[in-house]
C-alpha cells in the first residue's frame, strides 16, 4: 500500500514537472529521412517527402495511417504544400540529369492527376523550389535562381505574372506566406548566417525578425498568423522555435537533444516536426494545441 | 641527442628511422639497412599495439568554406550562410554545423592548404587515394598515362603482409563512381588485384553486407557457420564467376576472405548488435555512422587500414540515394539538413570511442575528400568543384592535434602558406604507421609526397 502511494506521488510529481513539455505523437515509424511535412486544410491528410534508397518521393498519409504516393514519377519530388482549398498541391520536382538536377515547381491535383508545370527552367538551367500559396490561393511564392542568385518570386498559380521580390547577393530561401496575405517570411544570410525576415507581397518593407548566434531557417506561420515557427541551432542543436509574428519572444518549442526540423502547423494549431528523437527520422505531431 | 639540420635524432636506443633518413642517409652514422630495419622493428615492438589508419573518404568533395575554413569576412556570395564557432582550442574555429567536432578540436589537426591538380572526380579521387594521377580515369573515360599506383590501404596490405584470419585492408562502402563510371584509384593498382581491398558495407535494413557475396543468394556474414556451408558457398561462387587466370591469382585473397567469414572472431566483428544500443546511437543510426562503428571494430581486431566511403557516387541524394558531397545545387539545404550533422556525429563518436578504448593513440583518423568546392556560390545556390584549395582533418596515431596547418587566402581560393597535397597527407599517415621510404622501396614503390613535419 505504501509503495502504491509512493508510486502515485512520484507519477503526480513527474506530471507536474513536465506540464510545460508537449507530448509528441509519432506518426511515421520507418525511420527514413523525411522532409517538409505539411497538412491539408482540413487536417486530415499529411504530405511529406521520404528519402529511401535512391529516391525522394512524396507520400500522402491519411488519418488511418495509410499512405500512397502523390505521383507515379520516377524523378525526385519534395517540399509539397496543399492549396488553401485542399484541391491541389505545389511541389518541387527534380528532373535529374545524370549528374545535376533541374528543380522546378509543379502543381498537381490531390488525387495525383493533372500534373502541370508552374515555375520552370527557361533559356538556361535554373532551380525553382520550396513553393507556398497565398492564403487566397490566387498567387504562389517560391525561390528561383533564374537571375543568377537564389531569390524570392511570386506568380499566378499557372506561373504567369512572375514578380521578383528580393535582390541581394545573399541566398533568400524557404518562403512562407502569412495567413493575412500581407507578409512573406523567408530565410536569408544577408546579415551573416541565416536569419528570418519578412517582406510584403510586393517585395517591399524588408524586416528582420531574428538575430541569433546560430542559423534560423524554415519559417512557417501559425494558422492564426500570430506566431512563426522556425528551425534554429542557436542553442547548439537543431530545435524548433516559436516566436511572435514580429520575431519577439522566441522560445524553444522542442528542446530535445535530437535533431528537430521542418516545422509546420496543423490547422488546429498543433506543431508538426521531423525528428530523429527515436533513432530514425520520423514525423511527430504535438498531442495538444498550444493555444 | 643529436641534431642534424632541422631534424632532432634521438639516441641510439630510440632512433627514429625517419630522423635517420633525413639526416642524410644511413652511411653518415655507419648503419646498414639491416640495422635500420631491426631498429624499426624494435621501435614498433616497444610501442605496443601496431598503428592503423581509418580513412573517412568524403566522396564528392566537401566545401572548405562550410566545414573547416570559414571566411566570415568575405563577400556574401562567397562566405555562405554559416558562421564559425569557437572550438576547445583557442583561436581555432569551425563551422557552426559541426558543434561536436568543435568540442574535440584538440584531438585533430586541420589542414587548410590541401590542393590537387584536377577538378575531375575520377582523376582527383585517384590522386587522393594513390597520391598520383597515373592511370586515372576521367569523367569522359580518358585514362591518363602511367601505371596506376596502389591505393594507400593496398600499400598497407603489401607491406604488412597477409594475416590468415583478417585482411589488412578493408573498404567499408561500395565501389566509387563518377556518374556511371568507376574510378581507378581504389585498388591494388600496380601491386595487383591481390591487394585490392576486402569490401564490406552496411545497410540499415540488412545490417553488415559483404558485396562479393551478393552473388550468392542467402549468404550473410552470419550464415557461414561451418565448412560445409562454406564449401557450398564456394561452389556457388565459382560457378558464377569467370574461371580466368586472374581469378586464380586471387586464391590467396579469397582464402583469406573465406577464413575471415568462417571465423568466430569475424562473425563477432560484423555483428554490430553486440555493441551497446547507446553507442550505436551515438555514432548515428544512418549508414555512414554505423560504418564508422564497424571501422572501429575492424581496427580493434587487427585490420591496419579501413577506408569508409561516405557514398559510392559523388552526386547528392536525389541522384543516387546514398548522397555524396558533390552539391552543385541545393548545396546548403543538403549540407545543413543531412551531411553536416552526419559527419559531425559519426566522426565525433569515432574519436570518442577510439579514445575511450585506448585506441586513438594507435589509430590515425583522416577525414577528407578529393577536392573542395568553389568559394563563390554558383548560380544554382550551390558550389562547384575546386581543387586549388581545400581542407581535411587528421587525428590520432600520435599525430599532433589541436592545430591548423596551412592557411588559405581571404576567400579560401588558394593556399597562402604551406601548400600541401593529398600525397603529403597520406605519406605522413603511412609513415606514422611504419611505412616509410624503406618499406615502400622494398615493395617496389616510392613515396608520392613529403612527411608533414608539423604533424609528427
Amino acid at each position: 500500500m505504501i509503495r502504491l502511494v509512493l508510486l502515485l506521488t512520484m507519477l503526480s510529481l513527474s506530471r507536474s514537472l513536465c506540464a510545460d513539455s508537449p507530448t509528441w505523437l509519432r506518426l511515421t515509424s520507418d525511420g527514413h529521412f523525411k522532409q517538409r511535412p505539411t497538412w491539408s486544410p482540413d487536417g486530415k491528410t499529411l504530405v511529406f517527402a521520404r528519402h529511401q534508397g535512391a529516391t525522394i518521393f512524396l507520400y500522402l498519409r491519411g488519418m488511418d495511417g495509410a499512405e500512397r504516393r502523390l505521383t507515379e514519377a520516377k524523378y525526385s519530388e519534395y517540399d509539397a504544400v496543399f492549396s488553401p482549398d485542399g484541391k491541389r498541391l505545389l511541389f518541387s520536382f527534380n528532373k535529374a540529369s545524370p549528374n545535376q538536377g533541374d528543380i522546378e515547381v509543379y502543381s498537381i491535383a490531390s488525387d495525383g492527376s493533372d500534373l502541370k508545370p508552374v515555375a520552370v527552367t527557361r533559356e538556361k538551367l535554373s532551380h525553382e523550389e520550396w513553393p507556398c500559396w497565398a492564403p487566397d490561393g490566387k498567387r504562389i511564392a517560391y525561390t528561383s535562381t533564374r537571375d543568377g542568385n537564389q531569390e524570392l518570386y511570386t506568380s499566378l498559380t499557372d506561373g504567369s505574372d512572375e514578380k521578383r521580390l528580393t535582390s541581394d547577393p545573399a541566398i533568400d530561401a524557404h518562403p512562407s506566406w502569412s495567413p493575412d496575405g500581407k507578409r512573406i517570411a523567408f530565410a536569408t544570410h544577408r546579415w551573416g548566417d541565416l536569419e528570418i525576415a519578412t517582406v510584403d507581397a510586393e517585395g517591399k518593407n524588408l524586416t528582420r525578425l531574428t538575430e541569433s548566434l546560430g542559423l534560423d531557417d524554415y519559417p512557417t506561420w501559425s494558422p492564426d498568423g500570430k506566431r512563426l515557427a522556425f528551425t534554429s541551432n542557436r542553442d547548439g542543436n537543431f530545435d524548433v522555435y516559436i516566436a511572435n509574428r514580429d520575431g519577439s519572444q522566441p522560445r524553444n518549442a522542442t528542446d530535445h537533444p535530437a535533431i528537430d526540423n521542418f516545422p509546420s502547423w496543423l490547422p488546429d494549431g498543433r506543431l508538426t516536426i521531423v525528428s530523429n528523437r527515436e533513432a530514425g527520422f520520423d514525423v511527430f505531431v504535438e498531442a495538444a494545441s498550444r493555444e | 641527442m643529436l641534431t642534424l639540420g632541422k631534424q632532432t635524432v634521438r639516441n641510439c636506443a630510440t632512433f627514429s628511422r625517419r630522423g635517420l633518413l633525413q639526416a642524410g642517409g644511413l652511411g653518415v652514422i655507419g648503419l646498414g639497412l639491416g640495422d635500420l630495419l631491426r631498429l624499426e622493428a624494435q621501435e614498433n615492438a616497444s610501442s605496443g599495439r601496431p598503428k592503423s589508419i581509418i580513412l573517412l573518404w568524403l566522396w564528392g568533395g566537401p566545401s572548405q568554406l562550410d566545414t573547416f575554413d570559414l571566411k566570415p569576412n568575405s563577400p556574401t556570395e562567397y562566405r555562405g550562410p554559416y558562421r564559425p564557432v569557437s572550438t576547445n582550442v583557442p583561436g581555432i574555429e569551425v563551422c557552426e554545423l559541426l558543434p561536436k567536432l568543435a568540442k574535440r578540436a584538440d584531438k585533430y589537426a586541420i589542414i587548410r592548404s590541401l590542393n590537387s591538380s584536377s577538378n575531375d572526380h575520377g582523376i582527383a579521387g585517384t590522386i587522393g587515394l594513390t597520391g598520383a594521377d597515373f592511370g586515372a580515369t576521367s569523367l569522359s573515360g580518358q585514362v591518363l598515362p602511367g601505371e596506376l599506383l596502389p591505393t594507400h590501404g593496398s600499400i598497407a596490405s603489401k607491406v604488412f603482409g597477409f594475416e590468415p584470419t583478417m585482411p589488412r585492408f578493408v573498404t567499408v562502402g561500395g565501389l566509387l563512381h563518377q556518374g556511371h563510371r568507376r574510378i581507378s584509384g581504389e585498388t591494388g593498382g600496380s601491386l595487383g588485384r591481390l591487394y585490392d581491398p576486402f569490401r564490406l558495407d552496411y545497410d540499415a535494413e540488412q545490417g553488415v553486407r559483404i558485396p562479393q557475396f551478393d552473388l550468392i543468394d542467402g549468404v550473410t556474414p552470419g550464415g557461414l557457420d561451418d565448412r560445409a556451408s562454406l564449401r557450398t558457398a564456394l561452389n556457388q561462387l565459382s560457378g558464377s564467376v569467370d574461371r580466368s587466370k586472374a581469378f586464380g591469382q586471387l586464391d590467396q585473397y579469397y582464402q583469406q576472405a573465406y577464413s575471415l567469414l568462417t571465423s568466430h572472431n569475424a562473425h563477432e566483428v560484423f555483428d554490430l548488435e553486440q555493441e551497446a544500443d547507446s553507442l550505436r546511437t551515438s555514432y548515428g543510426r544512418f549508414r555512414f555512422g554505423q560504418c564508422c562503428l564497424l571501422a572501429r571494430r575492424l581496427i580493434e581486431t587487427g585490420v591496419r587500414f579501413v577506408q569508409v566511403n561516405w557514398s559510392s557516387h559523388v552526386e547528392p541524394v536525389e541522384d543516387t540515394g546514398d548522397g555524396g558531397w558533390d552539391m552543385h545545387d541545393r548545396h546548403f539545404q543538403q549540407f545543413q539538413d543531412r551531411h553536416a550533422w552526419m559527419l559531425d556525429q559519426a566522426a565525433s563518436a569515432l574519436l570518442d570511442d577510439l579514445d575511450q578504448r585506448g585506441l586513438l593513440d594507435e589509430t590515425i583518423v583522416v577525414a577528407v575528400g578529393e577536392f573542395g568546392r568553389t568559394p563563390k556560390i554558383n548560380v544554382k545556390a550551390g558550389r562547384d568543384h575546386w581543387q586549388q584549395c581545400y581542407s581535411g582533418i587528421v587525428a590520432g596515431g600520435g599525430l599532433r592535434g589541436g592545430q591548423v596547418i596551412g592557411e588559405s587566402d581571404a576567400r579560401a581560393e588558394y593556399p597562402v602558406s604551406r601548400p600541401l597535397t593529398p600525397a603529403d597527407l597520406f605519406t605522413t599517415a603511412l609513415h606514422q604507421i611504419g611505412i616509410g621510404t624503406t618499406q615502400l622501396t622494398a615493395a617496389g614503390l616510392t613515396p608520392q609526397g613529403q612527411v608533414i613535419e608539423e604533424l609528427v
